[in-house]
């Protein structure tokens, strides 16, 4: 394999070595055949929606980072964030500031209590989560016409934060939530004890509780974090789609793993930055974009979505093995 | 892999096997051989009578059961019970299928949408032709894991989606049909509503019974459980990783095609929707951990999967009865998946300590 690698011209030998130039060239290559189908893509509204979808897929996609790196996942911040919005377009009514704190408070407990059920009863992370969900979906179909009836109206100020955009209608104020979001997770699994605790658990969890680290106590807070954001999230789609059913944030799910995946993050652990994670974000998002361009149809897109998924994967790995 | 439920208890294989280093405290105690059957298939029994007492317990909630109860209760849960067996291959050889649901899905709307109007001979090859289409297509699948070294979840994450969308494309909106001979086949009835319910058990029977013999007692169902179980040691004692992979999943992408198929009988017409394959994949998935197959792979037995399904199933008639919204059913079933977790992992926690 290496002497294969050597015997290679100069420039795919550095691309290989730096799988995220790859992503970013991908990126590129995304964004001028979706404006070569719809020169449109390249105006305000084009860069508008791409952003606009790509911001709660990466904010979902920064909870299964940090998770992927503890050698977890959630399947269930589909479900956490559709509650958040239910609760928050339920309390609208007792104020702005209280439905949102409300909102993002339960999201956070949510996702506190999956942690305590991986860390301390160590049952497997996509066993717990995909049981969260079923479990919320069971409630949530019944409380949407009983508790949650009428509660179908989000607050303005979401909307505006979920949907709307400002310096000349370019930017969504979710690319800005997304923004901070992003510097503070970057920002958090560098230089953080947390963080290096983290990437230490998911390296080599034996070597990480040798050295002193408490494991549990690591995965309750990252599995909180998760359902925090997952909160976020299903707030900014809510405020975008301006009304809540049960199947709000169903097409995020898949994107957000795939985010984490094609940019770099080891399901098993260890490996992986978010800075990889924002680039898979944008190329799912230009790629939605130019599905919506190319109008095939729900099904279709569906399908290439799927195919392009993968597809992503498989030249990931694939380079990642030749490098490694 | 951390959780462990069943270790030396739930396993469905010999103890020569798989589950060698687990089983090994054990072992040298000699061990009434009623006894040490009765404890190596612990789990799948516990899950039987378990099922048989909920049964019970529904016919003393309903003002009368008869044969028609039993006969809807055994033809609803087969494709929830052929999902489970489909999963539970995938799971014992160590990955997982979160695209088994969609698959079913599709062979569902292929089907409805073939058989319509068809001859019995054409409905039986077209049957024919959809399970071995559906393992095809999940071996395929299976190849793409093993030689792109991509994690399960996320490509069966994809197929979830790719097969949904696949199966909206054939069948856009709920329609189709089929012939009665097939629907007797499944149902025990031409029509579907009858009380004759020998069909359907043998339905779920004869499918799990083959299913647990294969994995049991030839070579390349051993071979499943040793590359769930340890795929370096597996290798070493000289199984072909890549073709066991694929089997798996070619021989759970014929269980799930199955399930389509049965689906098509019972309703007599297909169904694409999305919340239809979801629905299937968490189910199975669930049916798999109150069968007491590990996720992870290498121990377990398909027969306590089976079993399960038919358990979950069997929780929304009941609820019904209660007088309970059939939706606390999903909730029910999130919460038993991870008590049951949680139990299995204390026992185990207690077990490494008394030793």
């Amino acid at each position: 394999m290496n002497e294969v690698a050597t015997a290679r011209p100069h420039w795919t030998r550095q691309l290989a070595d730096r799988p995220l130039a790859v992503l970013a060239v991908v990126l590129v290559l995304l964004v001028v055949a979706t404006g070569v189908i719809e020169p449109g893509f390249f105006s305000v509204r084009g860069i508008r929606n791409t952003l606009l979808f790509a911001a709660p897929v990466g904010i979902i996609a920064a909870a299964q980072t940090i998770l992927m790196l503890t050698r977890g996942i959630d399947i269930s911040v589909a479900m956490v964030g559709t509650l958040a919005a239910y609760l928050v377009a339920s309390q609208a009514a007792n104020g702005i500031g209280l439905a949102v704190g409300w909102a993002l408070l339960v999201g956070a407990l949510i996702g506190a209590v999956n942690g305590l059920v991986v860390g301390v009863f160590r049952v497997h992370p996509l066993i717990v989560t995909l049981a969260m969900s079923a479990i919320l979906l069971g409630l949530l179909t019944q409380w949407a016409p009983t508790r949650f009836r009428g509660a179908t109206a989000i607050p303005s100020e979401i909307r505006t934060i979920g949907g709307g955009s400002f310096a000349g209608n370019l930017i969504p104020w979710n690319a800005l939530v997304w923004a901070a979001v992003a510097v503070l997770v970057i920002l958090g699994l560098r230089r953080t004890g947390l963080g290096r605790m983290v990437y230490a658990i998911g390296d080599n969890p034996v070597a990480a509780r040798l050295a002193g680290v408490r494991e549990w106590q690591v995965l309750l807070a990252v599995y909180t974090i998760s359902g925090f954001l997952a909160a976020v999230a299903g707030l900014l789609v809510a405020g975008r789609v301006g009304s809540v059913d049960l199947r709000l944030l169903e097409e995020f799910l898949l994107p957000s793993i795939a985010a984490a995946v094609i940019g770099g993050t080891s399901l098993f652990g260890g490996v992986g930055s978010y800075t990889g994670t924002i680039l898979g974000a944008l190329v799912l998002g230009v790629l939605n974009t130019m599905l919506t361009y190319l109008d095939t149809g729900q099904a279709v897109e569906q399908v290439v979505f799927g195919v392009i998924v993968l597809a992503l994967a498989w030249a990931y790995a694939v380079v990642q093995r030749r490098t490694g | 892999m951390t959780t462990d439920p069943s270790a030396g208890a739930g396993g469905g294989l010999p103890e020569s096997t798989a589950s060698g280093v687990a089983t090994q405290p054990t072992a040298p105690r000699r061990l009434d051989p009623t006894l040490q059957v009765v404890r190596r298939y612990a789990w799948p029994i516990a899950v039987w009578l378990l099922l048989g007492a909920m049964i019970l317990w529904y016919s003393t909630l309903i003002p009368q059961f008869t044969d028609f109860q039993v006969t809807s209760i055994a033809k609803n849960s087969l494709p929830a019970v052929y999902l489970a067996l489909a999963q539970g291959v995938i799971v014992i050889a160590g990955g997982v299928d979160l695209g088994a649901g969609a698959l079913m899905v599709l062979a569902n709307a292929v089907s409805a949408n073939l058989m319509e109007g068809q001859p019995l001979w054409m409905v039986t090859l077209i049957a024919i032709g959809v399970v071995l289409g559906a393992a095809a297509l999940n071996g395929f699948v299976g190849y793409v894991i093993a030689v792109s070294g991509i994690p399960d979840i996320v490509v069966t994450l994809a197929t979830l989606f790719i097969f949904t969308g696949i199966a909206l494309i054939v069948l856009p909106t709920p329609g189709g049909g089929t012939n009665g001979g097939l629907r007797y086949v499944f149902t025990g009835a031409e029509t579907g509503v009858g009380t004759n319910y020998w069909p359907s058990i043998a339905m779920i029977a004869i499918p799990t019974a083959l299913l647990a013999i294969w994995l049991g007692r030839t070579r390349s169902g051993l071979a499943i459980y040793a590359l769930g179980s340890d795929e370096n040691a597996a290798h070493l004692s000289g199984v072909n990783i890549r073709r066991t992979k694929i089997t798996s999943y070619a021989v759970g992408g014929g269980f799930a095609g199955l399930a389509g198929v049965a689906l098509t009988a019972i309703a007599n017409s297909g169904d694409p929707r999305f919340d239809n394959a979801v629905n299937g994949t968490l189910n199975s998935v669930a049916a798999v951990v109150l069968g007491g197959i590990i996720l992870g792979g290498g121990m377990g037995s398909v027969v306590g999967a089976a079993g399960a399904g038919i358990v979950f199933f069997t929780l929304s008639p009941i609820l019904t009865a209660m007088g309970v919204d059939p939706n606390t059913g999903q909730v029910v079933r999130g919460v038993v998946i991870v008590a049951v977790m949680v139990v299995a992992g204390l026992l185990q926690w207690w077990r490494r300590r008394k030793q």
